[in-house]
């Protein structure tokens, strides 16, 4: 049995070593190949100010989605966490619902909601809450709302599955302790559920990285790293620079997952560090 | 706790809980925005609509390039899902049940494509079709769905092959039935509402796959993501939200199938 489950890896190795290894070392030595001697392309990816322009937008895009999808997700997640029996599968259903709708048929809904006559604008000139319309398409408002929106789901369920996992005796035990019902969420729950926020917060903001159907329609002026990908390789037809910028995409997504698995590591060992002192 | 404080959290619980309901609520209005403005007469999209009309939905139907970038789409998910379960099983069987060495790496490659930007492996990608002679064929978007698609077999099937004891499987094989006999009689009935989730989840994958297709398909092999994007890329029209809202139509009847088809499955 051993010997031979060797066997089970060949459709794996099949589909993966052409398709998905044998890729990325062809961007690995793309990247190196351009006429300007070994390692240009990435001094140039260092040191031009519109490619580093690109790549702050990138980071500064995905550090927003994030930070907006955690602090509408962690509601939801608590909430859902609370619910029971047939209110939990609804809720669950609503937050699926709209993810499982293409990621251009979301970011089309979005350009028409926020366009400049679009229903957000006339809701709130309605109100009158604002004078103009908003142009969220040219700032990049639009953009993060848009991808915010594609992302909840992304960081709900892992949150969800960490607060379901607390065992419901310990808040308990915190009330007993005369905690109040803040103090239990923020003494037990809260921590006990940062390592999946972890996770939920490290999806998001690897996924948000490498969005590129989203910024391309609804970013204005904003380019993103995907986009400039695309346009070098595509009309520029400058492999070589699209390859090294490919190159530091996927060694940040390595990098990021790295990090996470290192936390966790560290956070579990922390642990029985800690129980070990009550054993 | 006293018994303000107590009516306090009850009453910010209450708030907390209303306010989740209304942005899940809100959550659809994106959607149901689509399905609205693909109803009107006119040329340009205005909302709120103020008549009611097929015309876009006809002008659709009638439309030969979102015909067959629906049938590419169809035969490239279903080729991209069918190859990506293979796989998805084979290596969930290797790695959680017959103990083969390099378990760790290779589930860490196999889940990778769900992580990876797509980008990054549509630009390595691109060159390694030309050389094949793949490039504008169904393949090249088939076998790039493919590694896509691949995480998500896998991981549902070894959540399956994890949930029950192999004792069941030894037994099979001490009763006398070689390894595929086992496969076929015992561990695939055991596993199959996983498969058929994983399967549907790497079709659902491919149905919404944009830049892989961007960079390995011709007009002729052009998917449905992909006419959608050229359309909005040139110009804005209703016919759009009458394509978006039958294809959400569709999608929706796909989840309803992922959901009930294994649950009906396990009744039998």
């Amino acid at each position: 049995m051993k010997q031979r489950s060797f066997l089970l890896y060949l459709p794996v190795a099949l589909l993966l070593t052409p398709f998905f290894l044998a890729p990325m070392a062809v961007i690995g030595t793309e990247s190196f190949s351009g006429q300007h001697g070994i390692g240009a392309e990435y001094v140039k990816v260092v040191t031009d100010q519109g490619i580093r322009t690109v790549l702050y937008n990138t980071f500064y895009v995905a550090a927003m989605v994030t930070i907006l999808s955690l602090l509408i997700g962690y509601p939801i997640a608590y909430v859902l966490a609370r619910l029971r029996g047939r209110w939990a599968t609804i809720g669950i259903f609503l937050i699926f619902l709209p993810f499982w709708a293409s990621t251009v048929i979301r970011s089309f809904a979005w350009m028409i909601l926020l366009g400049r006559k679009g229903p957000v604008n006339s809701i709130l000139l309605g109100i009158g809450l604002i004078e103009d319309p908003i142009r969220f398409i040219d700032n990049g408002l639009g953009l993060m709302i848009a991808m915010t929106y594609i992302m909840v789901p992304f960081i709900v369920v892992p949150i969800l599955n960490g607060l379901r996992a607390i065992d419901p005796n310990l808040p308990r035990a915190a009330a007993v302790l005369g905690a109040n019902p803040w103090r239990q969420f923020l003494a037990v729950t809260l921590p006990l559920s940062m390592p999946n926020v972890a996770v939920g917060c490290t999806i998001v903001f690897v996924t948000s990285l490498g969005f590129f159907v989203t910024p391309s329609l609804l970013g204005g002026d904003l380019t993103v790293v995907s986009m400039l990908i695309s346009e070098q390789a595509n009309r520029l037809l400058d492999w070589p620079l699209a390859s090294a910028l490919a190159i530091i995409v996927l060694l940040l997504t390595i990098v990021i997952f790295a990090l996470l698995r290192l936390s966790q590591l560290a956070s579990r060992r922390r642990g029985k560090a800690r129980s070990g002192v009550f054993a | 706790m006293s018994v303000s404080e107590k009516r306090l959290w009850a009453a910010w619980s209450r708030f907390l809980t209303g306010l989740v309901g209304a942005i899940l609520i809100g959550f659809l209005v994106p959607i149901l925005v689509v399905v609205a403005v693909s109803f009107q007469s006119k040329s340009y999209l205005s909302f709120p609509p103020n008549d009611f009309s097929l015309r876009w939905y006809q002008q659709f139907i009638g439309n030969d390039d979102y015909r067959s970038a629906i049938l590419n789409s169809m035969m490239i998910g279903a080729s991209a899902a069918a190859l990506a379960t293979v796989a998805g099983i084979s290596t969930a069987l290797a790695v959680v049940r017959a103990g083969a060495p390099g378990s760790a790496i290779v589930s860490a490659l196999s889940i990778a494509p769900a992580v990876l930007p797509q980008i990054v492996l549509a630009i390595g990608l691109f060159p390694i079709s030309v050389w094949l002679g793949l490039q504008g064929t169904l393949w090249a978007v088939i076998l790039a769905h493919a590694v896509i698609g691949l995480p998500f077999p896998f991981i549902t099937v070894c959540g399956a092959l994890t949930s029950y004891s192999n004792r069941i499987e030894i037994a099979s094989m001490t009763l006398g039935a070689n390894a595929f006999q086992t496969f076929r009689l015992i561990t695939f009935p055991m596993i199959r509402p996983a498969v058929i989730a994983g399967f549907i989840f790497a079709f659902a994958a491919s149905l919404d796959e944009l830049v892989l297709a961007l960079f390995l398909s011709s007009p002729s092999t052009r998917t449905l993501p992909l006419l959608l994007w050229e359309q909005l890329n040139f110009q804005v029209t209703p016919e759009i939200a009458a394509a978006a809202s039958v294809i959400l139509a569709v999608t929706s009847l796909l989840i309803l199938a992922a959901t009930l088809l294994p649950r009906l499955d396990k009744d039998n």
